[in-house]
């Protein structure tokens, strides 16, 4: 066990460096950086710029920079910030912490719907319950997640029942209940936009797992040998699916984190995503490096999770490893 | 058949059933017509026919285990005087398992891998049973030991994929008995197991049978396996039931397929004394050769730092003569495939040399194998012309119409009909793809053929037809052949030599003939199952 | 066949879009630069078969519009000036395909009138016209990003499996890395590098290469799973035993495997490329002013004032539905046909 955990997270470690060098090799593509701008103000002088890209170290040798910029990880500092002027950490932490909260709630209640469902629709192929699902999961397919975001907006603002965006109104400061009220009023819409947009996919995925599993000679043996339709679902069948289905948990995550960029900036909620915009056009690279590397940290956490779970679940990996 | 039975006296009928499948679009295909079979209480009934001949159709039906594009049109099905069509979902959920039981072919997937088997087990117990988990956990493992399990505890705790072929379908017949059934319905239960394995089964079969006072049904293509358990056997062919009586009256009979189905090595010619003579005699120097061959292979078990060495091949010598008819028998794991692999040239020994035709080279183009499964030995996207060419296409010697002529006149020579080579390989039947991969490894011209366990996967019948035309085109072509096998199907026909193999080493050499009466215990114990198994043309040779 | 039939269906579909979209030009009445200061935030054009009269005609028509007094951006109907509705009518210049140029369109009015089938944006171009041309920005962007992530994905993975080794390992490990990112995270980082000012056709081109060279992992990884599964079986070895050399194999067995593979995941990756164009220009990264793209369109709709008061701004978000809609269900036909010959 211990040795199986150890091994998928020298993994992921593995992977994190990789992508911290290939996001590094990538921003050293940029024509310029942030001092570029600046070179084309009047006021400031050419030895000010050298002067201040010195200071920086960004007149240093891309191999120097990199290791610089590890070592400002590992101290917890992820680089600096030229436009706010601070360690990148402090600022990317907090947003970060905000889409963890649209991200970690999208996803438990997408697979809350998605699994009973899509385990209901393949259990019972009759009919009309199979029309009635292709139909929906076309529909929510379709919409592709902006048209929700601009919809769940319109919605905001022709009905005021919800606000059209931000995480906190300006008058939550009272108690803490009513400080947990007007988060969870704010995280409503968002949340539901990104349920929304993947609910379709994950249930698609769940119902063809199952359809699979239940299609498969033990368990036709089992009904064969007179076992009741419950006993078959429950105790033979989801134990055989949990393998397919919980691999869909990476899937999962990587859908909602790209969702949830889009999403936190159409609705103006102060996570990731629009640190990452307004990074980008104004040149803030360490920023921008972060912030991708935080999401892959998500990424990864969601994959070693679903890792775990497939230990826990299947006996063919857990008695091989 | 006789006239109908007394009802009293009948445990399982069914009356003219008719079956239909509906394809994906729309078409119909008839798999059940009119078939009407009975089983008295303690008689097993055996159903003898080739693959399509829809008796894993009739075994399914018998317990409304169809698919669901599968539906009966028409008969009746009685077990026990209740007609089991008009049952309710909760009446036919405690006839099955505890009434009738099935236990279907490869036992591999008929086991859930994700639980244990006495969790399977168990399963079936409480289903239809009021028992509580202490008695439920002591009849599973009483019954573990009654399939033959030395340690019902550890085999409980297993899970599927940490057991063998045959220990896999012992827990299966486990599972299918718990209930104390009155009818078993065994649907090719020996397929995919080795010939030693099969009769263990059979025999094991034969002793619940007795113990449990059940009444059977056993399905196979093999008559052999029914002389000595069924009491009456039904034929059955597309659907219908050709024949039924006993053995002895069906072998009396004057319907042509029945014999053929029934004495399948009738159809083989033997290997004429003076050809295999003539190979024996002829110039000092083999064909084939092997001095002190050895191979070991390292193996890594799965996510895990130890690798432990696996020796496949101990100090092989062997010497094949040109025109020779070598058969190299063996049980699962005795080293035969990596003999034939290493002869074929798709691996290395380790030490010792192997010369062909005097050489030491590696090239072994003269020298062609056969897979044992043909569907995957072709590319399904292929013509079957293509692929018969395809040794031609890689040598480029001759035109494309030179070639393509070469193809089709290589399928007819193994038996398919010529204007068949614009169809794609995977829409012929097993025993058809077998014969395009022998017309393709025909045509790179060899001098040597390996059939690597290449009739295994296929129907008694059908593996006789395919011998005989190995026959005709080893007359033909001069060819010589290393028959890898792991039973002692139709030996005496084609086999000049046998050599016996036994965890990596040979142990044993000679003509099937002399094997027979050998005394050496790896021997005796393949020799002992075939006659178990009452295997096709073993008569011949005593 | 059943299958067959959906196949067709949905492959006529996407073809007939597609087609559609390359004669953008001659289905939209106008150009999509084409502006009118007097019209900014029209409503949808109301066609009419009865007059003010109560009248009927044959041919349908629209009422000229004029501002209301006293209101901004609000028209009403001027029941003096009825404007009939022509078929294969002359009017502005433009290149059809972008090759040809004249000026042949649809349908549209004579002289000084106008017909807003989908009403107008904030500088009185024609919503319809431009979401038409959009369709030619953002369905080839897809199309073409989706060819080139496939072309480099078969590469790379064809030769990993056939070659296998440390070639393999290599290959397989830099796919993970590209993988392990949220991809759009990656798209966005990448497109920072990148100048943010640049001329149109110069963004089209960046954004069908950023986007398809930045997802080659996932098709790498299932088409070396192909060769990989191809390789161990024996009609691999068998063409071997008969003398073939690598290329060979390649050409002859692994190549047309990993393509029916690859055709299958273009079904999948082509909604979701032309999502990513969209995404891209509606955060301001992508196509940019006056080129009308479904994204850029978008972005005019964000704005609160635009959302609660212009509703008809909002519909370019609706224009990718039939397209997802289309190559999913020809998503679902390939991979049942898939599965069908493993």
């Amino acid at each position: 066990m211990i040795g199986y955990l150890l091994r998928r997270i020298g993994h992921g470690l593995f992977l994190l460096l990789g992508v911290s060098l290939l996001v590094f090799l990538l921003m050293q593509a940029a024509p310029g950086d942030f001092f570029s701008t600046a070179t084309l103000s009047e006021r400031m002088s050419q030895e000010t710029v050298h002067a201040l890209r010195a200071q920086y170290g960004l007149d240093q040798p891309l191999p120097v920079r990199y290791v610089r910029w590890l070592n400002s990880a590992l101290h917890g500092e992820f680089g600096y910030s030229f436009s706010y002027n601070m360690p990148a950490s402090a600022l990317l932490l907090p947003r970060a912490r905000n889409t963890l909260l649209l991200t970690v709630p999208s996803l438990l209640i997408s697979w809350l719907i998605a699994v009973p469902l899509g385990v209901f629709a393949a259990w019972r192929r009759v009919g009309w319950i199979d029309r009635l699902y292709s139909g929906g999961t076309s529909a929510l397919l379709g919409m592709h997640d902006l048209l929700l975001a601009l919809l769940a907006l319109m919605l905001a603002l022709h009905t005021g029942v919800f606000p059209t965006g931000g995480m906190s109104s300006f008058s939550a400061s009272g108690t803490l209940l009513t400080d947990w009220k007007d988060l969870l009023w704010h995280m409503a819409l968002p949340v539901s936009v990104l349920v929304a947009g993947s609910v379709a996919p994950i249930l698609r995925h769940v119902r063809s797992s199952m359809i699979e599993v239940l299609d498969s000679r033990y368990i036709r043996a089992a009904e064969g040998h007179g076992l009741g339709p419950l006993t078959v679902l429950f105790r033979h069948a989801l134990p055989a699916a949990a393998n397919p289905l919980i691999s869909l948990f990476g899937l999962s995550t990587a859908l909602l984190l790209g969702g949830s960029l889009l999403v936190e900036v159409v609705m103006s909620w102060p996570g990731l995503g629009p640190m990452v915009l307004e990074a980008i056009l104004g040149r803030d690279m360490f920023l921008v490096v972060g912030a991708v590397m935080l999401s892959t940290v998500f990424l990864i956490c969601g994959n070693f999770l679903a890792d775990l779970l497939l230990y826990v679940f299947d006996p063919r990996i857990r008695l091989d490893a | 058949m006789p006239g109908p039975l007394p009802v009293s006296d009948v445990l399982l009928r069914t009356q003219r059933l008719s079956l239909e499948y509906t394809g994906a679009d729309g078409s119909t295909i008839s798999a059940l017509r009119d078939v009407t079979l009975e089983l008295q209480p303690h008689e097993t009934v055996g159903i003898l026919g080739e693959s399509g001949s829809g008796k894993s159709s009739l075994s399914h039906a018998i317990l409304r285990l169809l698919p669901p594009n599968g539906k009966i049109i028409s008969g009746k099905i009685e077990y026990s005087g209740e007609d089991i069509l008009a049952l309710s979902r909760r009446e036919l959920r405690q006839v099955r398992g505890a009434g009738i039981a099935l236990i279907a072919q490869e036992p591999a997937l008929a086991l859930n891998p994700v639980l244990t088997i006495e969790r399977q087990i168990i399963d079936v117990l409480r289903a239809h049973r009021r028992v509580s988990k202490q008695e439920a956990m002591e009849q599973t493992r009483a019954m573990l030991r009654e399939v033959g399990f030395t340690d019902p505890e550890r085999i409980g705790r297993a899970y599927p994929h940490q057991l063998s072929g045959g220990q896999r379908q012992r827990a299966a017949i486990a599972q299918a008995l718990i209930c104390n059934p009155r009818v078993l319905i065994a649907d090719e239960p020996l397929s995919s197991l080795d010939a030693v394995t099969q009769a263990e089964i059979l025999e094991l079969l034969e002793k619940l049978k007795r113990d449990l006072h059940l009444s059977m049904i056993f399905i196979t293509h093999n008559s052999g396996v029914l002389s000595s358990l069924a009491d009456r056997v039904a034929v059955m062919r597309e659907g219908e039931i050709q024949a039924c009586g006993t053995l002895e009256q069906l072998a009396r009979g004057t319907d042509e397929y029945v014999r053929a189905l029934m004495f399948p090595e009738k159809n083989i010619p033997t290997r004429s004394s003076s050809i295999a003579s003539l190979a024996a005699s002829t110039s000092a120097e083999p064909l084939l050769r092997l001095d002190r061959v050895s191979k070991h292979f390292l193996q890594r078990r799965f996510l895990s730092r130890n690798v432990f060495q696996v020796q496949a091949l101990k100090n092989i010598d062997l010497q094949i003569a040109e025109g020779a008819s070598v058969a190299i028998i063996g049980r699962s794991g005795s080293g035969k495939t990596t003999l034939a692999r290493c002869v074929a040239g798709f691996e290395r020994p380790d030490e010792g040399q192997i010369l062909f035709s005097g050489s030491r080279s590696n090239d072994r183009s003269e020298i062609q194998l056969i897979f044992q499964d043909a569907g995957s030995a072709l590319n399904p996207r292929f013509t079957a012309a293509e692929a018969i060419r395809e040794p031609l296409d890689i040598a480029r010697r001759l035109s494309f119409p030179q070639r393509q002529e070469r193809a089709l006149q290589l399928m007819e020579e193994a038996g398919l009909d010529s204007a068949w080579a614009g169809r794609k390989v995977g829409e012929f039947s097993g025993g058809q793809r077998q014969r395009i991969a022998i017309a393709r490894a025909l045509a790179a011209e060899p001098r040597m053929l390996i059939l690597d366990e290449s009739l295994s996967g296929l129907d008694l019948p059908l593996q006789a037809q395919i011998l005989r035309l190995l026959m005709d085109l080893q007359a033909r072509h001069g060819l010589t052949y290393l028959h890898i096998t792991h039973d002692l199907n139709f030996l005496p026909f084609f086999a000049d030599q046998v050599v016996v193999m036994d965890q990596g080493t040979i142990v044993e050499t000679g003509t099937p003939a002399t094997l027979l009466e050998s005394p050496q215990p790896v021997t005796k114990s393949l020799v002992a199952a075939s006659e178990r198994l009452h295997v096709a043309g073993m008569e011949v040779a005593l | 066949m059943k299958n067959r039939g959906k196949l067709t269906v949905t492959a006529g579909v996407l073809v007939a879009v597609h087609l559609l979209a390359v004669i953008a030009g001659f289905i939209a009445p106008y150009n999509y630069e084409t502006q009118d200061r007097e019209h900014p935030y029209a409503r949808p054009a109301r066609i009419h078969l009865t007059d003010c009269e109560g009248k009927f005609h044959l041919r349908p028509f629209v009422y000229a519009t004029s501002p209301r007094d006293g209101t901004v951006n609000d028209y009403q109907e001027d029941c003096s000036r009825p404007e009939p509705i022509t078929l294969f009518i002359s009017g502005e210049n433009y290149l059809l395909a972008g090759l040809v140029p004249t000026n042949l369109h649809l349908f549209g009015l004579r002289a000084e009138g106008r017909v807003y089938l989908l009403g107008t944006d904030g500088f009185g171009r024609d919503e319809f016209s431009r979401i038409l041309y959009g369709a030619q920005i953002s369905l080839f962007a897809g199309l073409l990003a989706a060819a080139l992530a496939l072309s480099l994905g078969m590469l790379v993975g064809t030769v990993a499996g056939a070659f296998g080794g440390w070639v393999d390992e290599s290959a397989m490990r830099l796919a993970e890395i590209f993988i392990a990112v949220p991809w759009f995270y990656l798209l966005l980082a990448v497109r920072s590098v990148l100048p943010l000012h640049v001329s149109p056709l110069s963004a089209f081109i960046m954004v069908v290469a950023v986007i398809g060279l930045l997802n080659w992992g996932q098709p790498a990884r299932l088409v070396r799973g192909v060769v990989l599964s191809g390789r161990e079986r024996n009609f691999i070895q068998a063409a071997e035993g008969f003398g073939a050399k690598r290329l060979y194999l390649l050409k002859r067995h692994l190549l047309p495997m990993s393509f029916s593979v690859a055709l299958t995941q273009m079904a999948v990756l082509v909604p979701r490329f032309i999502l990513a164009e969209v995404l891209l220009s509606f955060l301001g990264l992508g196509i940019g002013e006056p080129f009308p793209s479904w994204g850029n369109m978008m972005a005019a709709a964000q704005q609160y004032y635009v959302l609660s008061s212009y509703w008809w701004m909002i519909l370019p978000a609706l224009a990718p539905i039939p397209v997802f809609l289309a190559y999913h269900a020809l998503a679902d036909v390939l991979q049942e046909k898939l599965q069908s010959t493993i």
